[in-house]
């Protein structure tokens, strides 16, 4: 093992402190940013009315029970009849939202200025972190740690010989980068913390698909068993009754 | 919904503001969260701090939200100068806002100038037309000038889109009553019962509903209601205790030309258990008018 690398203290007040605070200051900065370009979702009568019927085609699967079966047929037939049910989705307009998503500009739009605000700093960030600091060894962590922190750890430094403990320049913008959001919650305000973990996830998973939900929710009303809960209940009042009138 | 202990903690800060203890804005806070209606005291003590510069400066942004709060609080009292103070100071801060125009349109309404409040709705509709309070807003002008299908027209066209407001079902609901149209209330009820299964206020209304229509099978129907309204609050409903006693003799009446095998077998007991359920909380509560009750449940032949 190598001995101890005594570092700088002017490593410490020209990259460890200024990386942080810059990086502090840009997340702020990024923060007013994507607040200015944010448009309010302006909500499409379509999809609302999609996610309402949704809601009230499941209470109808919950409390089934309790409407007369009369009504609980109508109602079903409402919902889920092949000509114009409610739930009834024909198959040529079930679109895939990722035509959805070219059809309507905006969308697009909405997403590019999202990832803009999101892509370019960090890419300039990251190239100046690069540029400025690359190969510093910039703090040292007070406890010992396993060979497989190197990776997170030292990135940017190919010494194996280095100890574990020792913190690059660049990772410690990585480590800045996805770590600060307890701050920014403290900085910004809870539900303004910039999340750029969860933001990430969110591109993944884009496009919210209506039809599907839909049809689940006819198959669902298609297979139940209707069966009235009021009968039972004359007789749960009887024993009420009796036991209070007692 | 307004929690039980949120009302204690609603009460206590309202005894204290009125007492002159302090916490007037805590207090306009937690009458908003809520959304309560305190309108009288919103506006006096609300007015009280926004003629005082010193603590309306202290406030910060908040101002505004209370200017806002204080004008509808001001409308709801019939207090339209007021009203208009605050909504000219808001006019004079956001000229451009929606929100403020929603404000205005409260004012004219307030003033009764329909056709003027009428007007401005709709053009705050064309830039948003998934507004639901300013369908609200409309159904509610709808009624305010006695006009209920008018009323029923606009809950319909709303119900189109925002199908799961089970609020609009209960207001619809209770304007079909007053016009008399119990079937197509009965289905607004089921709706609401489909809403929240366990709610015997529903129960209860759905009941009476059914009991109105008549026949049979509607009234056999309407006692399955009754008693799951019984089941549901413990037997506490005085309503549907004296329901179950209405629904037994009606249904008496009409099966009487019929043969046994068609009359309701299901807890033939009940309407009995309910009269003597009757007779015991009179007995406890109004022992004065008991008199009254047994006379009533005599001429139901129970």
């Amino acid at each position: 093992m190598a001995e101890d690398l005594v570092l700088d203290t002017a490593i410490r007040d020209w990259v460890l402190i200024p990386l942080s605070v810059v990086m502090v200051l840009i997340g702020v900065l990024r923060y007013f940013v994507s607040k200015l370009m944010r448009s309010s979702p302006t909500p499409d009568a379509k999809m609302v009315k999609e996610g309402q019927v949704v809601i009230r085609a499941r209470n109808l699967k919950a409390g089934a029970n309790f409407i007369p079966p009369k009504s609980f047929r109508a109602r079903r037939f409402y919902f889920s009849n092949e000509e114009n049910g409610l739930l009834h989705v024909p198959k040529d307009q079930a679109s895939n939202p990722q035509a959805q998503m070219f059809s309507d500009p905006n969308m697009a739009m909405d997403m590019m200025k999202k990832n803009l605000s999101m892509i370019i700093p960090q890419t300039l960030t990251f190239a100046w972190v690069n540029f400025f600091f690359s190969g510093f060894v910039a703090a040292k962590i007070p406890f010992p740690l396993t060979q497989r922190f190197r990776s997170m750890l030292q990135n940017g430094i190919d010494l194996s010989t280095v100890d574990v403990s020792y913190v690059s320049s660049r990772s410690w913008y990585f480590l800045n980068l996805f770590g600060l959001r307890g701050l920014f919650s403290l900085i910004l305000g809870d539900e303004n913390a910039i999340d750029d973990t969860q933001r990430m996830m969110q591109m993944g998973g884009f496009g919210f698909d209506a039809s599907k939900s839909l049809s689940a929710e006819k198959d669902g009303l298609d297979i139940i068993q209707h069966e009235w809960a009021l009968p039972r209940f004359e007789h749960r009042a009887e024993s009420v009754l009796r036991k209070l009138v007692q | 919904m307004v929690t039980k202990t949120e009302e204690r903690e609603l009460n206590q800060l309202e005894n204290q503001v009125e007492n002159g203890g302090g916490g007037v804005w805590e207090y306009l806070c937690l009458v908003r969260k809520l959304k309560v209606r305190r309108s009288e005291l919103v506006l006096k003590h609300g007015l009280f701090i926004l003629n005082d510069s010193g603590k309306r400066s202290a406030l910060g942004p908040d101002e505004w939200t209370l200017y806002e709060q204080v004008a509808i609080a001001a409308m709801d009292c019939q207090s339209l100068a007021v009203a208009q103070n605050c909504i000219k100071v808001l006019q004079k801060k956001f000229p451009e806002s929606k929100r403020v125009g929603k404000l205005e349109a409260l004012l004219l309404e307030a003033k009764g100038m329909w056709e003027e409040a009428e007007k401005a709705y709709s053009i705050l509709l064309e830039d948003n037309p998934l507004d639901q309070v300013i369908h609200k807003r409309k159904v509610a002008m709808a009624k305010a000038q006695g006009k209920p299908s008018l009323a029923i027209e606009h809950l319909n066209k709303y119900l189109e889109v925002f199908m799961a407001d089970h609020d609009a079902w209960r207001e619809l609901a209770e304007i079909y009553v007053s016009l008399q149209m119990y079937k197509q209330a009965a289905f607004c009820y089921e709706e609401l019962i489909l809403s929240n299964p366990t709610l015997p206020l529903y129960h209860l209304a759905y009941a009476e509903v059914l009991y109105t229509i008549g026949g049979h099978e509607n009234l056999i129907a309407a006692r399955k209601y009754y008693a799951s309204t019984i089941d549901l609050t413990g037997g506490k409903s005085t309503r549907a205790l004296f329901g179950i006693c209405l629904c037994g003799s009606a249904i008496a009446q009409l099966s009487r030309g019929r043969n046994k095998e068609d009359k309701d077998v299901a807890a033939p007991e009940l309407q009995s258990l309910a009269a003597s359920a009757l007779e015991k909380e009179y007995k406890q509560k109004a022992p004065a008018k008991l008199s009254l009750l047994s006379s009533a449940l005599r001429s139901m032949k129970l």
